[in-house]
């Protein structure tokens, strides 16, 4: 009973604190726009340099079917880049992890790789595979693959000495040792990678529309931008970052179905 | 009858040539079924690597341990370990961590539940079953590895300092609890501690160790009865082992 109503009051005072700190943020954001708006009128700045917040979502509204059609495509784009970057990364990553060959081999080539930038490959692969989706979705992967892998490796390795100690004891073998104590304590760590890879997917997705296409959001902005209307442009932003926000989104809340024992979600969750 | 387990001339170290670290040995102890031994030395001295040893996860330098009449050549399966460091996992909760135990050797929790829960009820956590373990205090957090290390019901159980990051008061508490366990179960334990005073409580030999690399210069026998609960360090048999072992350690100039 007392731990219950500690409970109550503590939910209490966590919803009070959510509120004051997103009063702040709401003010500040308030206040952002306005200064953006009134200072292009104050300082007189050409509507083709500088456009209001206003001009923006009006201009932005008449155009939407367009930037909803754009943003399905550049999403579809991410989303696939994304998912297979997982699906190819994460067991890559458990192999190369396992395995000494894979770790003097390939590990040390995708390390030097990393290194690399991938949107530089952009322009070869629009070369190779023409203006459609492939190779949009080849680019992102290539942005996502990286982290995914690396932070994979990363996590399959660092069991601790205990644990792996407290398996050997056990006399289990390799499978079960893996589903019960492997695969979960190396879920965190993973988490990190899917996390990075999905801040970056859009950024891809977008590059790869500049350097040739002819549909999708990063080629909306690139027409607008020589049309010299930066309102459609910010427009384009807008919905660039709202993918960017839902995909990052999906993958936290998959962390916090999947890992909810864990400190990072654990700590979201009591602030 | 042959002891239950026999170190003969067990040596150990790491690393080799100019960086070969002398941790072990060469030490003989054997120990007879159903004892409470303790294993008390400094810090260093070798005696996480004696208790790897024993469990077959760390392989000896030279001579052999021999358990119920087999020399150890792989991880023995039938001991109890607590290491150093608990082996609970966050993501299961108290209950879970122990059925971990089982359901690693291919033991089907159900069949065990009884026995489960009556071993979270001698160590008072029956309350925290479904607790996970961020949401204990250490020494609750001990209490639970106990039940993990003993729910298949070993015959031997190596503990390595279970109660060393414990406050003074969780300790006694632990203490009786743990010598309840033994005395249910009679399984035979050997018990890692720097305090002289838990060893001399608990067990029924304390194992003197000297600094690295760890010998065994004194296997005292404590004949006081069980249960001994806290009265007993009022006696005067309790006193001189506890007086007779800090002097060994004067000696060493280690206190
Ligand atoms: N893997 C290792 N490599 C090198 N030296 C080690 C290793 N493990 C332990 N040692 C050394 O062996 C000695 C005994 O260690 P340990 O058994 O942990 O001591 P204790 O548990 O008595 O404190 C220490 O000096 C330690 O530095
Ligand atoms: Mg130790």
């Amino acid at each position: 009973m007392a731990t219950e109503s500690s409970d109550q009051s503590n939910l209490g005072a966590k919803f009070g604190a959510l509120v004051n700190q997103s009063w702040m943020f709401i003010i500040f954001f308030i206040g952002f726009f306005l200064v953006w708006e009134y200072s292009v009128v104050v300082f007189d700045i050409p509507k083709y340099i500088l456009t209001p917040p206003s001009d923006v979502v009006r201009n932005g509204w008449a155009d939407l079917p367009k930037l909803l059609y754009f943003s399905y495509i550049t999403g579809l784009e991410t989303l696939l880049g994304y998912v297979v970057a997982i699906i190819v990364g994460l067991p890559l990553g458990m192999a190369i992890a396992f395995s000494s060959v894979l770790r003097r081999t390939i590990y040390p080539f995708f390390v030097c790789l990393e290194m690399t930038p991938k949107i530089a490959f952009a322009p070869l692969f629009i070369s190779w595979l023409g203006f459609g989706l492939l190779p949009k979705v080849i680019i992102v992967f290539l942005v996502c693959f990286f982290p995914i892998v690396l932070n994979a490796i990363l996590a399959f390795n660092s069991l601790s000495e205990e644990l792996t100690r407290f398996c050997r004891s056990t006399g289990a073998g390799v499978w079960r040792t893996f589903l019960r104590v492997r695969l979960p304590a190396a879920m965190p760590q993973c988490f990190v990678g899917f996390k990075y890879a999905a801040i970056n997917a859009t950024v891809g997705a977008a590059i790869a529309e500049f350097i040739g296409s002819d549909q999708g959001l990063g080629f909306y902005i690139q027409i607008v931008t020589g049309n010299m209307r930066p309102d459609l442009a910010f427009a384009g932003i807008f919905f660039l970052t709202l993918i960017g926000l839902l995909l990052f989104g999906a993958v936290t809340l998959a962390e916090r179905l999947i890992i909810p024992w864990h400190i990072s979600v654990r700590r979201v969750r009591t602030t | 009858m042959p002891p239950l387990i026999s170190i003969e001339n067990v040596r150990k170290t790491f690393g080799s040539g100019a960086s070969l670290v002398d941790a072990f040995g060469p030490v003989s102890l054997d120990i007879e079924e159903g004892q409470f031994v303790s294993l008390l030395g400094p810090s260093g001295c070798g005696k996480s690597t004696l208790m790897l040893m024993l469990a077959g996860l760390l392989d000896v330098t030279s001579g052999q341990i021999i358990v119920d009449g087999k020399a150890v050549k792989a991880p023995q399966t039938d001991v109890g370990i607590m290491f150093q460091d608990n082996t609970l996992v966050p993501w299961r909760t108290v209950r879970g961590n122990v059925d971990l135990q089982l359901e690693m050797r291919g033991l089907d929790p159900r069949r065990y539940k009884d026995r489960v829960l009556d071993l979270l009820g001698q160590v008072k956590l029956l309350d925290f079953a479904d607790r996970f373990p961020h949401e204990l205090s250490g020494g609750m957090q001990q209490r639970a590895a106990f039940c993990q290390a003993m729910v298949h019901d070993p015959h031997i159980m190596l503990l390595d300092e279970p109660l060393g990051k414990l406050d003074a008061m969780t300790r006694e508490s632990i203490r009786t609890d743990l010598q309840s366990l033994w005395m249910t179960r009679r399984p035979t334990v050997i018990f890692v501690t720097h305090s002289i005073e838990e060893a001399v409580q608990l067990s029924s030999q304390v194992a003197v160790i000297t600094p690295r690399p760890g010998r065994i210069d004194r296997l005292i026998d404590i004949n006081l009865p069980f249960p001994r609960d806290l009265g007993v360090k009022n006696s005067p048999e309790f006193i001189s082992h506890v007086r007779e072992i800090q002097e060994i350690f004067r000696g060493y100039g280690v206190i």
